[in-house]
């Protein structure tokens, strides 16, 4: 098993645009130590149809509202900014703002990670070969190389991202590794509830056991904390 | 005050506007409907629970705002994601988990 840089076609070269503009990087960072609240708030707010912050103060009492964090309090200033960040995104237009979504949810994922393995261990967009085996297409969002304890995550916006051919991949790559004696994890984050992912996965006949997935509840597992409640 | 349940019921109208343009996606009529479904029961299970108190002042607003915000949606597409996203948003602006 060996990890490859993906090739740079076209439509890589602009998602490579995309995934280096600093409002990626910004809102990832905001997301990686929002609370279960924020991140339905930015969810919300990154696809959405009203870019005005004030109905989205009045829509989430819970974070804005006479009952929530006071304006100030680091907590509150992180719902401002995440909100921001979010409407930012929203502004972009249709086309657009799908593709920053998902490269947020890359680098969120890129970060949450770095804290439990490090940095450096962290590769965007490689390719998995084994001996013998046509090598995917799609390379995947992000990889932990360390030898012995190699993990693969695709990362998706919603649970509808859930597909066959993804999990056919995710499940591929686990047992390509174990073929030639190594271990491999799959994980698929989807930043989205997972009861909607399990509705999406209740019909799938593409195999799943072996691939972990991770949702908006549980994010913070990739950094290796407890999930926490999500009010 | 309006009762929980009632505030609840207008978020479920909701779902089911954005259901209706969801299912006009091809092959996803199946998944459209089971996130309604399971999403609805949910929140009613949520509604039924919480004990007849008053509801805080701005929990109102938060949800007929929510409402309003998913009439707005006109994309097949991002209907279909907002039927996660709304019951998601409500439960957190009830003060629930979000999940």
């Amino acid at each position: 098993m060996r990890f490859q840089d993906a090739a740079k076609d076209a439509r890589t070269v602009v998602y490579a645009g995309i995934q280096a503009d600093p409002l990626v990087g910004h809102a990832a960072g905001l997301l990686a130590d929002a609370t279960p609240a924020q991140r339905v708030l930015a969810r919300a707010a990154m696809n959405g149809e009203s870019v005005d912050g004030g109905a989205w103060k009045i829509m989430f009492p819970t974070l804005f509202g006479v009952g929530s964090a006071a304006p100030g309090t680091a907590e509150r200033d992180r719902s401002e900014a995440i909100l921001a960040a979010s409407l930012a995104v929203a502004d972009r237009g249709e086309q657009v703002r799908s593709q920053f979504r998902g490269a947020i949810v890359e680098a969120v994922t890129e970060l949450l990670l770095a804290r439990r393995v490090g940095a450096a261990a962290l590769r965007r967009e490689r390719r998995i070969l084994f001996d013998g085996v046509r090598a995917e297409i799609h390379p995947y969002d992000v990889t932990v190389e360390t030898p012995g304890a190699a993990e693969a995550y695709d990362c998706k916006w919603g649970a509808r991202g859930i597909s066959p051919d993804v999990l056919h991949q995710l499940d591929d790559a686990r047992r390509g590794a174990e073929a030639e004696g190594e271990r491999l994890l799959p994980v698929l984050v989807i930043f989205d509830a997972r009861r909607s992912c399990e509705v999406r996965l209740a019909r799938q006949t593409a195999p799943r056991t072996g691939t972990r997935l991770v949702t908006l509840e549980t994010l913070d597992r990739l950094a290796g904390r407890r999930a926490e409640v999500a009010t | 005050m309006t009762p929980t349940p009632l505030l609840v019921e207008r978020i479920v109208a909701a779902l089911a506007g954005l259901a209706a343009l969801g299912e006009t996606v091809e092959d996803e009529w199946t998944y459209v409907h089971d996130l309604e479904a399971v999403w609805t029961a949910r929140l009613r299970a949520v509604a039924a629970a919480r004990p007849p108190l008053p509801t805080p002042p701005d929990l109102e607003p938060a949800i007929n705002r929510l409402v309003e915000e998913a009439g707005l949606i006109g994309d097949p597409h991002r209907a279909i994601d907002w039927l996660s996203t709304l019951p998601q948003a409500t439960l957190v602006a009830l003060g629930e988990t979000a999940w």
